[in-house]
């Protein structure tokens, strides 16, 4: 399979990183987590963050979404350099552009499936009825619409998985994040999961980056960046995925 | 806006804590709520017992009509005076009235003063609302009497047809109970002014006058006439002043209340914040992730200011709730001012409403405004590993 994203990435870049260098202080001590980082993700592009434990991978990702801050350098996301905004714009920015998938799937306990994918829709001004559509829309689209009234507790791990990637897209959001989705399920749910986040790179062009430790799971992306002690050291740029197995 | 039901549910789910929470609040309301609305009832006894128009007239220097009396001869030349207001009958309307406390034996068995008034017929019409509930009035000169509800209840031989007995000299025989509005006279003994100066070996002497002027004007020149006039040696206080000034002991008891009140609510306080912080302790991960989705600080704040306030607020709710039966309830206690007892009982008004209702805020807001920022100032990213 060709790697149609990064033969276009040159032109619309998504992401772009300039010499971003991250380090956190903990007391006197000074980790330095990134090192003058230089990264261009093209727009539908499906990216996997590999790496050692402590090898940043995390810290980019989260970098890229706008939950943290380089310390030096420049990080553009389509177009908006994240650094120029305060926290509050970089909350709103986030709402708008960013899903996320977790590996423990972060669902609220006490809320429904249908409730867990609304939560990013209160942000925005639509009408209850819009609402209700969007999130039958991304539960249908992650095969959960019959499950709207369950309550996380009552879903299996590869469906709480689910209801969280319903959640990620209900906005329509241009990046996904996913940080070890698959961590926390057995290999067949894992794959399913898998061929989820392939279906939304392919059929709606969503750029994603993904943190894994599994091999298996960066093969269905179409660029791995292995990282370690904070620097790229490994690039490759997958001619054939694996395709999508159901 | 992060929904409520997210909070309600929530505190369901830790349905114990909140539980445990809810009736902390409600307990620490109710003792308050009860406080306060007796401090009412005491208030509201003491005020409603005075007229605009009416004055009382004491000896100069006495500050209650239990402590001071003076010469019926004084008080007869009083019940000439112009600016009187008068009856139908055209009898005027001012009574010579006799005070004396009395060691009463309670139902129980035990022992407490009682004030027996000595009183005339305008006496009754002095009083707001008085009525004869059950029985008649007595009869002058026979040595009966009518006492009050409370009196009736809670005293041996109270009941209408009992002998009060306060000695060999002293005794009436009780022939009608009477209300007067929730004043004052509703913890007294009433009965004939001849008989209590006969029983008390006081002849010729009163405690009080009291005088009902025709109006306003009439009012200032009676007061001034008596206050004035140096053989009479009396002064004449607004009936009103006179109660205000009784009603010192609420005052006493209003701050005490307060003050326990203010113990109180910051007792609830610190257990809200306890139950709040727990609940932001184990929800961390799940306020990480609602910050990632993109919901704001401040709606993180005030989702969890709201379900501590919710918290609180339903164990006001229940607190005063507690209380609504408490409006049958009247306590005797002991009045400083005329060494008798008094009866209180318990109002549910404004004041009572007004502290549950700043018990519960203070202890929603404040309680709950450090867990909340808490949960605010949480690292997105930190929060997120929790487990």
């Amino acid at each position: 399979m060709e790697a149609k994203g990064y033969s276009f990435m040159r032109q619309t870049s998504s992401i772009v990183l300039r010499s971003v260098y991250k380090e956190y202080r903990r007391d006197e001590f000074v980790i330095p987590v990134l090192a003058d980082l230089d990264l261009e993700v093209a727009e539908g592009e499906y990216l996997a963050l590999m790496g050692p434990s402590g090898s940043g991978k995390t810290t980019l990702l989260n970098l890229v979404a706008g939950l943290d801050r380089s310390t030096k350098g420049e990080v553009t996301v389509h177009g908006q350099v994240l650094g120029h905004l305060s926290e509050a714009e970089v909350t709103r920015w986030r709402a708008n552009n960013v899903g996320f998938i977790f590996q423990t799937y972060n669902l609220i306990p006490v809320l429904t499936a249908f409730e867990n994918v609304e939560l990013p829709l209160l942000l925005t001004s639509l009408s209850r009825r819009k609402r209700r559509e969007h999130v039958m829309t991304a539960l249908r689209i992650v095969g959960l619409e019959k499950r709207e009234h369950h309550y996380p507790r009552q879903l299996s791990g590869g469906q709480e998985q689910r209801v969280a990637i319903a959640r990620a897209i209900v906005t329509d959001p241009y990046l996904l994040v996913a940080d070890e989705p698959t961590g926390d399920l057995d290999r067949t749910t894992a794959g399913e999961i898998l061929d989820l986040l392939e279906l939304l790179n392919r059929e709606f062009q969503k750029t994603i980056v993904m943190v894994t430790h599994d091999p298996l799971a960066a093969a269905r992306a179409s660029r791995v960046l292995h990282l370690d002690k904070g620097r790229l050291v490994d690039e490759v740029i997958q001619e054939t995925r694996v395709s999508i197995a159901s | 806006m992060i929904p409520l039901k997210y909070n309600v549910r929530n505190l369901r789910v830790r349905w114990k804590t909140t539980l445990m929470t809810i009736l902390g609040t409600a307990l620490l309301v109710a003792s308050s709520c009860i406080l306060f609305g007796l401090v009412e009832g005491l208030e509201y006894s003491l005020k409603v017992s005075g007229d605009p128009l009416d004055l009382i007239v004491l000896r100069k220097g006495s500050s209650n009509e239990t402590t001071g009396g003076f010469e019926t001869s004084k008080a007869d030349q009083l019940l000439t005076l112009p600016g009187i207001q008068r009856d139908p009958s055209g009898a005027p309307l001012a009574a010579k009235e006799l005070l004396n406390i009395a060691n009463g034996e309670r139902a129980n068995g035990t022992r407490n003063n009682l004030i027996i008034r000595g009183v005339q017929p305008a006496s009754r019409d002095l009083r707001p609302d008085f009525k004869i509930v059950a029985g008649r009035d007595f009869v002058e000169g026979r040595g009966e009497c009518i006492v009050s509800k409370i009196v009736s209840r809670r005293y041996k031989g109270g009941q209408i047809g009992g002998l009060l007995y306060f000695g060999d000299k002293e005794q009436y025989r009780v022939v009608g109970i009477f209300t007067a509005g929730g004043s004052a006279a509703e913890s007294e003994v009433w009965a004939d002014l001849r008989d209590v100066e006969k029983n008390t070996g006081r002849d010729g002497s009163v405690s009080c006058v009291q005088i009902r002027a025709a109006s306003l004007p009439d009012y200032e020149k009676l007061q001034k006439t008596i206050n004035d006039d140096t053989q009479f040696k009396l002064e004449a206080k607004s009936e009103k002043a006179y109660f205000e000034d009784q009603s010192r002991m609420g005052l006493f008891l209003k701050a005490a209340g307060t003050l326990i009140a203010v113990l109180l609510t910051f007792g609830a306080m610190f257990a809200a914040a306890n139950t709040m912080f727990a609940a932001v302790s184990s929800r961390t991960r799940e306020i990480g992730t609602l910050r990632a989705l993109g919901f704001p600080q401040s709606d993180i704040l005030i989702s969890f200011l709201g379900e501590s306030f919710l918290l609180c607020a339903l164990g006001g709710a229940l607190g005063l709730l507690a209380t609504l039966p408490l409006n049958l309830l009247t306590i005797e206690t002991f009045n400083f001012g005329s060494f008798a007892s008094i009866s209180i009982s318990f109002r549910f008004g404004w004041t009572v409403a007004a502290v549950a209702m700043i018990m519960t805020v203070a202890m929603g807001l404040f309680g709950g405004m450090f867990p909340a920022l808490r949960a605010v100032r949480l690292e997105v990213i930190a929060a997120l590993r929790e487990l």
